[in-house]
């Protein structure tokens, strides 16, 4: 109750997350070793604004997104929403909680209980948050899905019903029948038509516009972001390497693998040359990430100091943050 | 495998309750009609054996045994002479009770402890999975023979001790339906969206576990009754005189090459019963499933 209403208060507060897998081998299945999935991983979200966290498959970025809301377990570090502690949180302050953040997945297929009607499936969580019951739970269950561009009559419709547009639509209404303020879309396009991806974007959009909603957008189309996005992180191997405003970002990446990541961004004009930067190998197992930076073994520009000291998340004068020796020289 | 409805595009559908839904595509189904049919009349003969049978089920007639199939005796007499026929309708009514008791008995103490194993998984998981492994580690039989011993002798703990026996295969199925459900995003959302763990497991991941249940279910009935007619044989089930169709068969079984009729008639009625459960489960699992329904 203490939350401090005062605006520059972050909606929410990652710090120094961590979700470290156990690696169980042998008979008796003792700990062997972690995946580090998310490696200590700091940033703030504000009020009304679009994070993107952005990374190749395996990075850790839908990882980071299920830590903050508890889906997954988080190793160690601190998540807040508006001041107050997630990690920590029980009983009637988590449903609270709950209620406030939510999250759109990435496959609509298999977000939604095949056995459920959509009205009767957004009814129960209603119920369970005390929010609407009966005929009341009814039409708040029909308003959202209107909200979300489906129609009233769709609530006795069972999901293998819907177009996979439509569910993903459907994920969005659930999302929303509590009201929520944050809302984690994790990949909430990839697996989805491209003629349907932008109807999808714009209802993202327009539902932010409409209920003041801040969103962490987990993505690795990086024109996608580009659209949505007001700041951009990028993940590697479980560590942001840089965090930067959109436009800061699209127009000079400070970070080798954020370059990298932008060159492959393909140009609608032909006759634009264009330097690709290909990385070469693969991205290290995480299970067993190279000692210093994480990015060494297919930088570019690798130096000595890049084998032996990790690079910290430092601020530029630009207002950019990148994990880079090259930004930041080790004195 | 979707099928685009044309007529029903756009038209608003009329809510009509689940249960409704599902009895009424059960009796369109041709096949679980006949199942239900089946069972019906395995039900209606037992219930009303003292009308349908000809003759005194315990009589014995030790002039008149092993007679083959006739006009006085339709199915026959066995090796005191007691009418086969009436000894069905009368054992009906106990084998029915053991099938139906034990599965619910299994399915009851089962499904939750396979579930609860499945989804909370870590310690929990491995404690309970180890001593499900002890158990499947019998021959069921054999479970049930300790479970009776333990209980003693008698109809009803019979039921019971071959309900037990298959305790082990309903949490061994459940669990593994469990640990592949409780992965699906559905899960996950209602989890981010306050609902507790009870809640999810019976009212999100339980529900899409029907099939497997009902499948092994249909199965178990009769296998209930064959393990419940080998207790029998043991003297550990139903006792001697009482007619049972697995105690029937069972002891027919000594006259199988001079009288097949003792074996024949109480193996059809078991294969019938258990076709019938089949065809009903069959239905049911497909009733239930809004996929198939629409």
């Amino acid at each position: 109750m203490s939350a401090p209403a005062v605006a520059d208060v972050p909606v929410l507060s990652v710090r120094d997350l961590k979700k470290y897998f156990p690696i169980r081998t042998g008979v008796l299945s003792r700990v062997s070793g972690h995946v580090k999935a998310v490696d200590g991983v700091t940033f703030d979200i504000q009020a009304g604004e679009t994070f993107a966290l952005v990374g190749e498959s395996g990075c850790g970025k839908s990882t980071t997104g299920r830590a903050i809301l508890r889906l997954t377990g988080a190793t160690d570090g601190e998540v807040y929403y508006q001041g107050e502690d997630v990690l920590g949180a029980s009983g009637e302050r988590m449903r609270r909680l709950r209620k406030a953040m939510q999250i759109v997945f990435q496959d609509p297929y298999s977000a939604l209980n095949p056995r459920k009607t959509v009205g009767s499936a957004i009814g129960e969580i209603l119920r369970v948050h005390r929010m609407a019951s009966g005929a009341e739970s009814r039409e708040r269950v029909e308003e959202v899905l209107v909200r979300c561009g489906l129609e009233a009559y769709h609530s006795y419709r069972y999901p293998h019903e819907f177009s996979g547009g439509q569910r993903q639509r459907v994920v969005i209404a659930r999302a929303l029948a509590l009201d929520p303020r944050f809302i984690v879309a994790d990949e909430p396009i990839s697996a989805l038509d491209v003629s349907i991806q932008s109807q999808i974007i714009n209802l993202l959009e327009d539902l932010q516009d409409s209920f003041q909603l801040t969103y962490l957008f987990i993505s690795h189309d990086l024109s996608v972001v580009r659209h949505m996005a007001d700041r951009v992180g990028v993940m590697y191997l479980g560590k942001l390497v840089e965090v930067a405003e959109k436009r800061e970002f699209y127009r000079e990446p400070l970070h080798p693998y954020s370059q990298a990541l932008l060159s492959a961004i393909p140009v609608s004009d032909p006759t634009v040359k264009k330097k690709r930067i290909i990385l070469q190998g693969d991205v290290p197992s995480p299970a067993n990430p190279p000692a210093g930076c994480p990015f060494h073994t297919r930088c570019p520009y690798v130096m000595d100091v890049c084998r032996t000291v990790p690079p910290a998340l430092l601020q530029t004068e630009t207002g950019h943050s990148v994990a880079c020796h090259l930004v930041h020289p080790v004195t | 495998m979707r099928n685009v409805d044309l007529t029903a595009e756009g038209m608003p559908r009329k809510k009509t309750s689940e249960l409704r839904e599902v009895f009424r595509h059960l009796v369109r189904n041709r096949a679980a009609v006949v199942g239900l049919t089946i069972i019906g009349l395995f039900v209606v003969v037992s219930v009303f054996a003292p009308v349908f049978a000809t003759h005194d089920p315990l009589a014995a007639n030790l002039g008149n045994r092993l007679q083959p199939p006739s006009r006085e005796h339709l199915l026959g007499t066995d090796e005191l002479g007691r009418d086969l026929l009436s000894r069905m309708f009368y054992g009906g009514r106990i084998s029915l009770n053991i099938g139906i008791i034990s599965v619910l008995i299994g399915v009851l103490i089962g499904v939750p402890i396979g579930a609860v194993s499945g989804y909370f998984g870590g310690k929990l998981d491995i404690i309970t999975q180890r001593f499900i492994d002890i158990m499947i580690a019998f021959p069921g039989i054999l479970l049930a023979i300790v479970v009776v011993t333990v209980l003693g002798v008698g109809v009803e703990n019979v039921m019971i001790a071959t309900g037990i026996a298959s305790v082990p295969i309903y949490a061994r199925l459940v669990r593994g339906s469990v640990l592949s459900i409780k992965e699906q995003s559905y899960v996950a959302a209602a989890r981010a969206a306050g609902l507790g763990d009870v809640r999810i497991i019976f009212r999100q991941i339980l529900p899409n576990c029907l099939a497997p249940i009902i499948v092994q279910s249909t199965f178990q009935i009769a296998t209930s009754i064959l393990w419940a007619a080998g207790l029998g044989f043991l003297g550990l089930g139903a006792q001697a005189p009482t007619p049972e169709w697995g105690a029937i068969l069972s002891n027919g079984r000594a006259y199988i090459r001079t009288a097949h009729h003792l074996t024949t008639y109480p193996g059809l009625a078991i294969l019938l019963m258990v076709l019938g459960f089949n065809l009903v489960g069959d239905g049911l699992r497909d009733a239930l499933d809004p996929k198939t329904r629409s």
